[in-house]
Parts: structure tokens; sequence; C-alpha cells
């Protein structure tokens, strides 16, 4: 009666439009993108509005990185004196429009760890069944956090899905504190600083488009003695190649435009 | 009174690999009572014999329950007040049984060195021996006016009752994307079951199923409605189990390509009497996840429109 370790199909796949069972769709791997974006006070003016086009031009772009194989979905959670979800829940990227931001208050980003705790569980954002890759997290700040933001990441911390997902962070003009980023996404190779307009745009698009190529593959790394790592193993390597990815293209980047934020803006 | 089928196809990754299913998958059908169990090996590195640790779950487990069942009248008396201590023997037969089994599959062939390959001497001593068979399991009994159910690792359990209302026993435990699972060769499992007993509804079909069937779905209500569907086919199971092999090997290569197993245990006398019931409850599905459908996309375009507008007034003001 045991019928085990049937051999699969391998032909081409013909399926029968009256069969009862094709009335419920399959499903694709999915993936969700989540940006933590600083809309506090100190972003007004020109990074604000730089931010908002890139972030319009960076959602095709995505796009293209989901294809045929990965259904990717955008969560975007902005916090300046509140925080604020775009969308009430993540959104399809073929269906995602940006809604330019505007900067005011000050900067709750322990109250934006611990929203953002929340939602990334099966039973709120997080609840499709073919969600079968850990989320990328991308924070976007300019200043330090006016709330105690370690209260946050401390919950944040404890979330699994924090701890398996693909974290990154960047700081923008000279206030951003490196140091407080890299506590965010656990090594100082997943933080990336812009100085300037040109750099922004740069930066903001090498970590998400890497973030969500590295994030929607289905991957068994290999070790450096090329030895297959173990699944426990793979979300930790997928950490350590974006942080090597990231560094390897700001490195191979042009200053852009040159004119510094905090001169500039 | 009781039928059942059962399948196991492989994932369109394990396929593109050459690695063997690691699944396994069981049915088996008595006067008074049936059985379903499926097993999902882990497959990964350490566990580099979970097609036969998922193989000797699923026979472990039929073996157990079939000798906890060799007196059914006095089993059956028993658990409506002992259900809790019965499943927990149940439980930890199998586990004692499953070790039985792949330990003497060990010594009748022991680890080659291929098998050894991946792995420095330090590395490979530090396997217990049972890692090398790791795999879940769950497993279910219908009876005529009751049903329980195990479950040790991920994968689905889902019934449906005499009136067609379709649930998930067992709570699908809150995963984490690691896909860091319970498993038999864990030296604590037998207190890692998760299970059920209802008696207070009639039940008409059990499935058991490895996660690659609950991850090709986008919702859980899909999942469920999935299942009211595959029950309402069953009285013609000879003409359906073609459709439901084929359904599978689709969801596989479509979805997270995933192995994926299904068992099915069903009372076909009542079947036959309620047919009617779950053939209404497909359309109500049917019309319910329409309405969902129409919903969701009427609150995103709203979300959405509110938006495009937002942009377009400050580009206006701008």
């Amino acid at each position: 009666m045991s019928k085990d370790n049937t051999k699969g199909y391998s032909g081409l796949l013909d399926f029968d439009d009256d069969d009862p069972l094709n009335a419920t769709a399959v499903s694709k791997k999915s993936l969700v993108i989540f940006f933590l974006i600083d809309t506090s006070g100190s972003m007004k003016g020109k990074k604000m509005g730089e931010l908002n086009t890139v972030m319009e031009e960076l959602i095709p772009e995505i796009r293209r990185v989901g294809e045929a194989d990965t259904d990717v979905k955008i969560a975007v959670l902005t916090f300046s004196t509140d925080v604020r979800w775009m969308y009430s829940q993540p959104i399809s990227i073929e269906e995602f429009e940006w809604a330019r931001l505007r900067a005011d208050g000050v900067t709750s980003m322990g109250e934006a760890f611990k929203e953002l705790s929340i939602r990334m569980s099966r039973g709120q954002f997080l609840n499709s069944p073919s969600l079968s890759f850990a989320p990328v997290i991308f924070l976007m700040t300019d200043g330090y956090p006016s709330d105690d933001y370690k209260a946050g990441l401390k919950l944040l911390k404890a979330n699994s899905w924090y701890k398996f997902g693909l974290k990154a962070a960047l700081g923008i003009g000279n206030e951003a504190n490196d140091d407080m980023l890299a506590e965010f996404t656990g090594s100082k190779e997943t933080v990336v600083h812009a100085y300037s307009g040109g750099q922004l745009a740069q930066m903001i698009k090498i970590v998400a488009v890497t973030a969500s190529q590295i994030g929607s593959k289905s991957m068994t790394l290999s070790d450096e003695n090329d030895k297959e790592l173990q699944d426990e193993d793979v979300f930790a390597a997928k950490q350590t190649l974006l942080g090597q990815q990231i560094q390897e293209l700001v490195g191979n980047q042009n200053d852009g435009d040159t004119v510094p934020f905090d001169t500039g803006w | 009174m009781f039928n059942g089928f059962s399948h196991s196809v492989m994932g369109a990754s394990h396929e593109a690999k050459n690695i063997v299913c690691q699944d396994s998958s069981a049915h088996k059908v008595h006067d008074k009572y049936a059985i379903c169990v499926v097993a999902d090996g882990h497959g990964s590195k350490k566990h580099f014999r979970s097609n036969i640790g998922s193989r000797c779950a699923v026979e472990a487990t039929v073996e157990t329950i079939e000798k906890f069942y060799e007196n059914v009248d006095e089993i059956e008396a028993n658990l409506p007040t002992n259900s809790k201590l019965i499943i927990r023997n149940i439980e930890k037969q199998i586990i004692a049984n499953w070790n039985v089994r792949i330990m003497e599959h060990l010594v009748n062939n022991p680890v080659t060195e291929q098998e050894m390959a991946p792995f420095t001497t330090m590395e490979f001593e530090a396997i217990p021996p049972e890692s090398y068979y790791g795999t879940t399991l769950i497993a279910a009994v219908i009876g005529r006016n009751y049903t329980f159910g195990l479950q040790i690792g991920d994968g689905s359990l889902v019934a449906v009752f005499d009136d067609a209302w379709t649930i998930m026993p067992m709570d699908y435990e809150e995963s984490n994307p690691a896909n860091i699972t319970a498993s038999m060769c864990n030296s604590n499992a037998a207190s890692m079951f998760d299970s059920f007993y209802k008696r207070d509804k009639v039940p008409l079909a059990l499935f058991a199923s490895t996660d690659g069937l609950y991850t090709s779905f986008g919702s859980d209500n899909d999942f469920l409605d999935y299942h009211t569907i595959l029950c309402s086919q069953l009285g013609d199971l000879t003409n359906f189990e073609p459709s439901i092999i084929k359904n599978l090997q689709k969801r596989s290569h479509f979805g997270t390509e995933d192995d994926i197993s299904l068992s099915c245990v069903f009372n076909n006398d009542l079947l036959a009497a309620k047919q009617h019931v779950v053939d209404a409850k497909v359309m109500e599905n049917r019309e319910r996840a329409k309405t969902r459908k129409n919903e969701l996309m009427r609150d995103m375009h709203k979300q959405r429109n509110e938006v495009v507008k937002r942009r377009a007034e400050e580009l206006h003001k701008r």
C-alpha cells in the first residue's frame, strides 16, 4: 500500500481545463521586501525629493528581479513622529505604485522596529502559505533615532523572520550613524552610506536590487571549501553574500553627483 | 465502508538535481477504521538517508496503529475518556518502531564511503546515526464517528466532516523561513508531537499532506477549498485518481518545486449519502472565493487610486 519515492513527472505538463482541482490556483514562491524609511524633518527638501524619485525608478527594476519564478511583494513603513504603512498590506510588485513621501517630525525608529516585528508574522503580513523566502528588510535614515531604538530592536531580533531575513541599511548624510545601522543589519558590510544625491540613487538601487536578487534565489550555497551548507546556514551565508556583493558594487561606483548632502541639501 | 489513496510526487527541483524523492505516503483501510500517513524526509546534507527514513516512518506508523487497533472495540471504547494517553502511547511507539527500523537498515547497510565523502571525519562522527534518516510525520485515523491525528514537524492535516465543514484540526506551526522543523530524529521526538482527537462531529474524509502541497497555495482559504473539492470527487475515485496525481505534479512544478505527498482516507458510504452537501459547499466556497478576491482587489485599487491622486496633487503644487 505504501507508495514511496514515486518517479516524478518530467514530460510536458498538459492540464485539463475541466479538472475541478484547477479551480484553486497554484501560487508561485513569494518574497516580501520591506522598506523602512525615515521621513523625519531632517529628510525634508532634496533628500526626500531624491529618495522619492529613486524609489519610483526602482520599482520596474525590482519587477524584473521576480519575473516568472517569484511573486515579489512590497511593504513600505515610514517613520517620523508616527509610524505608517504606505499600504495596509504587502502589495504585489506588479500592482505597486510609489506614493511620494513628505518629511516632518522626529525619528521614531524604535517604534518602527516594534511595528515591523508585529507585522512580520504568519498571522499578519507574512500569511501566504507560498511565502518561501525570508524577507528583505532595507532601512534608510539620515539621523539618530529620537526614541529608544534599542527596545524596538530587541523585540525585532526575537522575530524569526527578522533573524533569517536579508537586512541592509543606508545612512544618508553626515548625521547617520553607521554603527547603529550595523546593529540593525548585523554587519558593517551590509551598511552603505550616501553623502550626495547621486550616491543616494546609486546606493538605493544597488542595495535593493542585490538584496532582491539574493533574497529570491533558492540556494544551496557552498562554503569556502566548496562544501554544501546546512539549511540553517544558508540564511547566514545569504546575508554574508549580500554584504560582499554590496561592498563590491559600491566600490565600483563613481561619485556621481559630488555635491555633499549636508552642503547641497 | 472506508476507502483511500496515497501518492508521492517528486519535486521539480529534486528532479532537476537528480535527487530521489524524499517523501513517502501510505494509507490502510480496515472495516471499522482507516489510516492515512505521509512523511517528508529532510533531504539536506546530514540527513542523507531521509528518503529511507520517511519510508520507515510511514511503515512504522501503519504497523503501530494496527497493533493498537488489534481489538478495535476496546480502543474505540477507551478513546473518548483516554484519548490523550492513548495517542501519546501511539506516538511513543511509532518513534520506537521507527528507530528499530532505521537501525536495522543501518546494520544491513553500513554507511558508504560515498555517503561519508561530504564530511570530515570529525564532522561525520558528530552526526547522530538517526539524523541520517531525519523526517517529519503526519498521520490520522478515521473511525465511524470520531477521528484523531498526530504530527511531528511541518505538513498539514485536513478533515472534512459530514456537513462539509473543512478544517485543519492541528494548527500549522508559526514556521520561520529557515525551514527548521521538528523531526523524528530529535532526541526528544516523542515530546514534540502535536495531536488532536475529535468525536463531536462525524468525519467524512481526512487528508494528510507534506508541506509542498500547502506552500503551493496563496491562502489558507484556497488550501481548505481545494480539499473540499477533492472530497467532492472521491465518489468516483478510480476515474479521479489520475487527475489528483496530475494536479500534485502541477503544484510542484509551478509552485515551490518541492516533493508533494497526499494521503486520504474517507467514509465511502457516508460520502454517498452526503454528496449533495459537499457539492453545495464547493459551490458556496467558489462564490466566497470570488467575493474575497473582489474585496481584495477593490481595497487595493482604492489605496492605489489614493496614492496616484496624492502624487498628482503634489506634482500640480510643484
